[in-house]
């Protein structure tokens, strides 16, 4: 066992746990962020994926001793309900969540690929920066909608305020 | 008259607030945000793992089992077998032949021989470990015609056939004397995964007053109830499921997955509470899979494009127990012949055990398997005598009043031939040859073809069929809607909110779904069989005037009026005479509350049911089907063999749409499931055991194959459905099966039997299609 201490939405927490311990089972055990799923267990599906320090990865693939003094930020962290996200807003809008248990993981690999750009993205763009992730009920035309209308709506609100 | 009654229909279209509109999943926040509690998301601070014990081998012995090892184990609880089940041994919907836990044989890898509690999940591990089972190893049956055969090993004591079905209408010989084409094939269809992103699993736990409560994901909570008490031998009103939200199910959830493993263990752990959560490896291998089926299927027909014969011959293989594979095998024959009026059909299918897995229900339920047959050879008859494969589908196809192929008369709605209509005038179908050429490289080919299917509503004849639904008044001036049936992920919860505020002319605000609870909802069968919409929300059209009658009770005596002078207003009930005066529901709720007055009521809807079943045919006709056409656009590598689908129309006749949103999420979702069935998806097993694993060696469609996908739904208003409605969740997966395969025909000239149709696969067939000169050089 070890202290292990990180920032995850934006709160520090201090973790005793082995190193070795999957950071998707830390969160979820231990932290009680049970957004983040485990599907695979293998970094095949991205039901797990968090951003550490801005990048989505799976956090079923992250040992938590890796995460150490690290940003961590989950799908609950990009917006709860009282406050949610644009882009959490407009899975709602577009239909983009069914069964729901992928969206968390959709919704945080969504949220870092437009944090890095500052313009609508392509259909084309969508699909890469979404490819590493798995849905069964939608069929996907909707998750590409709602990240093109997150996007437009992020670009307008960004223009009000300049 | 007539157009009196439907300008009248008009006239209440336009009045609908909800109903008909992309009204916003309810349950949307919580999902988005990750806040939405699964089942495995609760936690309990005194919890133990429970973990199962698989067969080792696929068929074998059980000469004993030995656990004294595992309970000397320090972290370890508990370790049940057989022995340790307090009542019938053995689980399955219609023929309850899998045992919870093994005694003497061990039929499939999914075979479950032992449980453990520990306190960790490493040392349940550790304990799974340390069980000493002695087998005696068999000879595995995994070739359904082998073990078909006299002298095959029988898995069961009846044999290895677990059901044979029948139907026959007409002169089949006769049929084929009068063809002037006669086109035999035989189609082979994948082990199709469900892969739900949750895998099985939950919470067994005692409660303090001795009742049981299981928190797991599942399909039919009331029924799983049953089963588990049938096996501990313990009244079903002491036992509490909790089977909603599912992270998906499509089928597979729709079995007893680990609720017998959670209820036994939490009655063996000293009242803590158990989880199990299954990892993809083992979902895998213990979870059930769609039937791959052999379809042996021989259609005739005239130069003027009449069908006239249709002769089938399916084979499914269930795998080592029952589940629901003898009701697949009959929805497949019911279905074999497509939704004409082939005058002359002799159809029988097979359901048979192998130890192979185990097979069970799946979106689509048997038809995606045989609708290839059919289907394939209109399009072969189309090229044979050149008519338009959408005509020759309208001049065949059965409409409202008509005799089926099964010769019974279909009594309701039918949208086939307006499907047929859509497709043809769609920009897709109308403009193929623009669409064709514009390939994306010199060495790919594209193609279009289009399809047509059907799919019943409901169960068939002879299973209960039923909705049943509750409205609560609550203080807050809310209704509490209860209807059994589980959220999946396709919404119904939102519909049946839609409807209940519809019914009630209030605000969808005010209604509260409460889904998946057999303590607060009365029985309203499963989320299966396309029936959640059409049934649920019947049920709930039902109660609602009950509620309404309640409201206007209360309201007249607190008003000072008569009955018949109160008016259900928007959102409040009125007097007749001065709307200046009336109550609103909280003040109703306080009124009945003062009385000791139930606030509660209740609707059933009973299915409507065919009155004669087809002799042998397990079921057959259903009263109701959803019918479905689909164009699709293929690209084809003729380099790799790869297939990608490009474009995607779906045109489902829905009787009336209910949410188009949640309507499209249905046709798209479907349509990338059937793009997975008929071009990746496979599970692999090989003597018995699995070679697939996981997610990394099972494919299923991402984002980057997602077509362009348009749906133009037709409405046939079905006079027994919620506002015309019906059933679509399977059917839209199906007619793009055999659409898909007669794409990648129209583009390469290659047909593929053998699903899914591979790069090796298709490629094979491009080779093998090419005329031998070319070949040899």
């Amino acid at each position: 066992m070890k202290t292990i201490r990180f920032t995850v939405n934006g709160n520090e927490v201090a973790v005793s746990s082995p190193p070795t311990k999957p950071l998707l089972d830390v969160l979820r055990e231990e932290l009680d962020l049970t957004g983040s799923k485990e599907c695979c267990g293998k970094g095949e599906c991205g039901s797990c994926t968090v951003m550490i320090n801005g990048s989505s990865v799976c956090s079923c693939l992250v040992l938590v001793g890796q995460v150490e003094n690290e940003t961590v930020i989950t799908a609950e962290g990009v917006g709860l309900a009282q406050n949610m996200d644009v882009l959490q807003q407009a899975f709602i809008d577009e239909g983009a969540t069914q069964c729901g248990y992928c969206t968390p993981g959709f919704i945080v690999s969504a949220k870092s690929f437009l944090n890095q750009i500052e313009h609508v993205p392509t259909e084309e763009e969508v699909k890469t920066a979404l490819g590493g992730n798995l849905c069964r009920c939608t069929g996907y035309t909707k998750i590409i909608k709602a990240v093109q209308s997150a996007a437009k709506l992020s670009i307008t609100q960004q223009g009000v305020k300049n | 008259m007539k157009s009196k009654a439907k300008k009248d229909v008009l006239n209440e279209e336009q009045k609908l607030k909800w109903i008909g509109k992309s009204v916003k999943r309810i349950d949307g926040p919580e999902k988005v945000t990750g806040e939405q509690k699964y089942k495995t998301d609760y936690s309990y601070s005194n919890m133990v793992w429970g973990k199962v014990l698989r067969a080792k081998y696929p068929f074998a012995k059980i000469k004993s089992i030995d656990t004294v090892k595992a309970e000397a184990h320090p972290d370890v609880i508990c370790v049940l077998t057989y022995k340790d089940i307090p009542g019938f041994n053995g689980f399955g919907i219609v023929t309850p032949d899998q045992p919870v836990l093994c005694e003497d044989v061990v039929r499939c890898t999914a075979d479950a021989v032992a449980l453990v509690a520990a306190e960790t999940v490493e040392a349940a591990d550790e304990a799974l470990d340390l069980i000493e089972v002695d087998y005696e190893v068999l000879e595995p049956v995994t070739d359904v015609e082998n073990a078909m055969l006299q002298g095959a090993p029988k898995l069961h004591k009846d044999g290895n056939i677990h059901s044979h079905v029948t139907i026959k209408n007409g002169d089949i010989d006769a049929g084929f004397d009068e063809a002037d084409y006669i086109f035999e094939h035989t189609f082979y269809s994948p082990r199709q995964m469900h892969a739900f992103i949750e895998t099985e699993g939950g919470w067994g736990r005692m409660e303090e007053d001795g009742s049981l409560v299981i928190e797991c994901p599942g399909q039919y909570g009331h029924r799983d109830k049953l089963q588990i008490a049938r096996a501990l031998a313990l009244n079903p009103e002491r036992i509490h499921v909790y089977s909603s939200p599912n992270g998906g199910g499509f089928g597979g959830k729709d079995e007893i997955t680990v609720q017998i493993y959670l209820a036994l263990l939490a009655m063996n752990t000293g009242g803590r509470p158990v989880k199990i959560h299954l990892s993809r490896e083992e979902s895998v291998i213990a979870g059930i899979k769609r039937h791959p089926f052999k379809v042996t299927v021989k259609t005739g027909a005239k130069k003027d494009g009449t069908l006239v014969a249709n002769k089938v011959r399916a084979v499914a293989d269930t795998g080592a127990y029952a589940s629901l594979g003898g009701a697949v095998i009959a929805l497949a024959i019911e279905h074999a012949s497509g939704p004409y009026t082939i005058p002359n059909v002799d159809m029988e299918g097979f359901c048979v055990y192998t130890n192979n897995g185990i097979a069970g229900a799946f979106r689509g339920f048997g038809v995606n398997q045989v609708c290839v047959g059919i289907e394939t050879h209109i399009d072969m008859l189309a090229e044979k005598t050149g008519l338009d494969p959408i005509e020759i589908r309208k001049k065949n196809a059965y409409k409202q009043g008509d005799i089926s192929s099964l010769g019974h008369v279909v009594k309701s709605s039918v949208g086939t031939i307006e499907t047929l209509d859509k497709a043809a005038a769609c920009d897709l179908w109308k403009n193929r040859d623009y669409y064709k050429n514009q390939v994306s490289e010199p060495w790919k080919k594209r193609g279009v073809a289009v399809a047509t299917s059907f799919h019943g509503v409901g169960m068939g004849i002879g299973t209960p069929d039923y909705g049943a639904a509750t409205i609560e008044l609550l203080q807050d001036g809310k209704f509490k809607v209860g209807v059994a049936i589980e959220e999946i992920g396709t919404g119904n919860g939102t519909v049946y909110a839609q409807v209940a505020a519809e019914c009630l002319k209030c605000d969808i605000n005010r209604i509260v779904v409460v889904q998946g609870d057999t303590k607060q909802t009365l029985d309203s069968g499963t989320i299966s069989a396309s029936r959640s919409t059409y049934t649920g929300g019947r049920a709930i059209a039902t109660a609602a005037p009950n509620m309404i009658n309640l409201l206007t009770e209360e309201a007249a005596n607190l008003l000072g009026v008569s009955v018949s002078e109160i008016e259900l207003a928007y959102d409040r009930l009125v007097d007749a005479h001065d709307h200046t005066r009336f109550v609103t529901y909280e003040e109703i709720y306080e009124s009945l509350h003062d009385k000791h007055r139930s606030k509660r009521v209740e609707g059933h809807f009973y299915l409507p049911k065919e009155k004669e079943e087809l002799k042998n045919s397990g079921g057959a006709p259903h009263h109701l089907y959803g019918y479905m056409t689909h164009v699709v656009l293929v690209e084809v590598d003729t380099l790799t063999g790869q297939t990608d689908v490009i474009k995607v129309v779906a045109i489902p006749d829905v009787g009336k749409v209910l949410n188009p949103q949640g309507l499209e999420g249905q046709t798209e979702g479907g349509a990338v499931m059937g793009i997975g069935y008929t071009l990746y998806e496979d599970v692999l097993i090989e003597d018995g055991y699995h070679k697939t694993k996981n997610f990394t060696d099972y494919i299923i469609p991402t984002i980057r194959e997602t077509p362009e996908i348009e749906t133009i739904p037709v409405e046939s208003n079905e006079e027994s459905g919620p506002f015309g409605a019906k059933g679509i969740a399977e059917v839209v997966m199906i007619p793009i099966i055999p659409a898909i395969m007669s794409a990648i025909y129209d583009a390469t000239g290659a047909r593929v039997y053998h699903l899914p149709a591979t790069p090796e696969r298709v490629y094979q067939a491009i080779q093998e299609s090419k005329p031998q000169s070319l070949i040899s050089r």
